[in-house]
């Protein structure tokens, strides 16, 4: 622990020790402290759009059920039997009622009910030696949504999500609802590679600084109308509430020439200027600060480009929301969907998912070369000698703490958080800080849930 | 159909159903498959066995030259769904959902010096096993179904990577020869253990 206490210091002024990032000692640490309390990301709603739909989501080792029950309320069931911890569900996605197990065949209904009870009498006494009457799959400790995507944490404790959220919510919104329709999400596309989950995170966060030349090759074979990646200094990056993204600079214009020029339809415009504030639209159209990339603390990224998709000069929006499943310190499983407005025109949905698969998921060509990276850069994490490295993380920072770029006033960026243009490491700076926070503060044990007495809960109140 | 579960549609319909499909050719296989001393089986087999050492070699110029102009190449998502549920692909997602545009965008990218992902270059081999070949109420076309294993090896630290798929194309008559125009890639994972598909099934 006295180690951890070094590294979590020295991640606290911007150096970070190299093996962090392929370290199990460490993952250790973020399974107990970290995902066992933020708020993580499990589906959006409209992957659940009618009663009984469901889709099956980890958070970690965790898997849950994540279902519209028959009254059209959304939940998340710890998918383990409570006989014998029997997995419930192995699907991955389906509609169902009921859940029935395998195993011996307890059945639940799709608001968690158990339901059927094979020989309850004969088996059990009935009611006498098992209370089946108020028994229900374990619900998630605590879920809640936001522009219908469902959140849950396993800390029963958690502060609310929208306080978690907080000024991010922003920024969301840009993503997820572009119109009073929201998004719907198409997917996942899932993948796993050899790459420590933190990485991606930190990169959709606020690495302008890679695009020039981790993303040589797609500019240069005309997938951008900008000639040059450079541009990408032009943007600013921003942080607010949990989370915080890049923006591209856009060409001087109005707000529906600016919104034009990235190849949004009249329509759709129009339906975003009666869905967003005056501020939100402001960044757009006074400031000209078009979303890019994001990242929502721990492990959840957005992104948003406008490439050619056909042979000419028009260029088609896409978003895409990924998350980064750890699955060991060196291993990470990558979810990433499609996300488009729901009101959007059918052509403009199909070409949007063009443009999304040839930029990223599990084909894209952006995705390509930065997974390339992330990879060697985890495996060289691994041995002896990247314990006596700290990377310098401080882009942006005089040694004195002061800032190369001031941040820019309200006049120049109407939105919440603070925010600079150029290139920077604030926002991978904020995500591990905030990840510093939860390492180095212990969990309470969660009070252990009785199955079938008679009142349900473990008096000493202990796992 | 052998390259879906039970239930599920038959693979050559995927295209049609599929988010960027709507001008794919929608000729179908018809009756059993022809015998292993057919000619158009040996043509086809023939074919896939040629187009396999262009793609394990990255020789993807010349493999665009065999793909015709209105082609389709679909790689679904597959996942897991309960037995009867009638689907085992993702609605309106896959991994590749191409046309000739696209696909000639991702081979220039090869062609630059910056695609780092493949630099250095993988070593790859595609085994094309169990091919089955289908005549179709046209005869300029013929359905060719096969079994793909591919295997991946980067640099000297990482482990290799494999990806099992099961295919059907679509083979046009052009010519003395035969050009791709649709093929339907049926992964056999759900979830892809290979660092991204910077390769061609
Ligand atoms: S473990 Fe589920 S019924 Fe026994
Ligand atoms: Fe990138």
């Amino acid at each position: 622990m006295t180690e951890q206490t070094s590294v979590l210091r020295d991640v606290r002024r911007g150096m970070i020790p190299a093996h962090i990032y392929n370290d199990g000692a460490v993952f250790a640490l973020e399974k107990e402290r970290l995902f066992s309390r933020a708020w993580v990301f499990t589906a959006h709603e409209s992957e659940i759009a009618k009663p009984g739909d469901y889709v099956v989501r980890r958070v970690l080792e965790d898997s849950f059920i994540v279902t519209r029950d028959e009254k059209g309320e959304i939940r998340a069931h710890f998918n383990m039997c409570l006989h014998r911890g029997m997995q419930v569900c192995r699907a991955e996605l389906g509609n169902a009622s009921h859940f029935r197990c395998p195993y011996h065949g307890w059945s639940y209904r799709n608001d968690g009910r158990l339901v059927g009870l094979p020989f309850h009498q004969d088996a059990y006494g009935g009611e006498e030696g098992f209370r089946r009457k108020g028994q229900r799959l374990l619900p998630a400790p605590n879920l809640a949504t936001y522009n219908g995507m469902i959140f849950i944490s396993l800390d029963p404790q958690a502060p609310p999500l929208a306080d978690y959220l907080g000024d991010f919510r922003f920024y969301l919104d840009y993503y997820t609802k572009q119109s009073s329709g929201g998004i719907e999400l198409r997917g996942p596309q899932r993948w796993r590679i050899k790459a420590n989950w933190k990485i991606g995170a930190e990169n959709f966060a606020g690495d302008m600084y890679h695009t020039p030349q981790t993303h040589t090759s797609v500019v240069e074979i005309g997938l951008f109308r900008e000639p040059k990646a450079e541009k990408r200094k032009d943007g600013c990056t921003y942080w607010a509430g949990n989370g915080g993204g890049t923006t591209y600079k856009l060409p001087p214009g109005g707000l529906d020439e600016r919104l034009r020029y990235v190849g949004y339809p009249q329509e759709m415009i129009e339906r975003m200027k009666a869905t967003w504030s005056p501020e939100q639209l402001a960044v757009i159209g006074d400031n000209g600060f078009m979303i890019s990339a994001a990242s929502l603390f721990p492990n959840l990224s957005f992104v948003h480009n406008w490439p050619r998709v056909a042979d000419s000069e028009d260029v088609l929006p896409f978003i895409s929301i990924r998350q980064w499943q750890p699955i060991g310190a060196d291993e990470t499983e990558v979810l990433s969907w499609f996300a488009v407005d729901a009101q959007a025109p059918e052509e403009f949905k199909a070409l949007s998912y063009k443009a999304y698969l040839m930029c990223f998921g599990s084909t894209g060509m952006f995705e390509q070369d930065d997974v390339e990276n992330w990879v060697s850069l985890t495996s060289t994490a691994a041995g002896s000698m990247a314990r006596r490295l700290l990377l310098n993380s401080r882009m942006g920072m005089l040694a004195d703490g002061a800032p190369v770029t001031p941040d820019l006033s309200p006049e120049r960026f109407a939105g919440p958080g603070s925010a600079r243009v150029g290139y920077s490491e604030y926002n991978q700076r904020e995500l591990l800080n905030r990840w510093a926070d939860h390492l180095e503060r212990p969990i309470d044990a969660p009070a252990a849930v009785e199955v079938g007495t008679a009142d349900g809960r473990n008096p000493e109140g202990c796992a | 159909m052998s390259l879906t579960s039970r239930g599920t549609p038959p693979v050559g319909e995927l295209s049609a159903r599929s988010v960027l499909g709507g001008d794919a050719s929608r000729v179908q296989r018809t009756g059993r498959p022809l015998p292993f001393g057919d000619e158009r089986h040996l043509q086809a087999h023939e074919w896939l066995v040629d187009e396999s050492y262009l793609l394990s070699a990255q020789k993807y110029e010349e493999w665009l030259d065999l793909l015709t102009e209105d082609v389709h190449y679909l790689m679904p998502v597959r996942v897991t769904t309960a037995l009867g549920s009638g689907f085992d692909t993702s609605p309106g997602m896959a991994h590749f959902d191409e046309d000739k545009y696209s696909l000639s965008r991702r081979v220039a990218r090869f062609l630059t010096e910056h695609a780092w992902t493949e630099d250095p270059p993988s070593r790859l081999r595609h085994y094309v096993t169990n091919v089955r070949t289908f005549a179709t109420d046209d005869p300029e076309h013929i359905v060719v179904e096969s079994a793909i294993l591919l295997f991946r090896s980067r640099g000297d630290v990482q482990e290799s990577a494999l990806v099992s798929a099961g295919r059907e194309d679509l083979l046009r008559a052009d010519g003395d020869g035969r050009r791709l125009a649709r093929r339907t890639i049926m992964a056999d994972e759900s979830v892809i253990r290979m660092q991204n598909l910077a390769i061609f099934l």
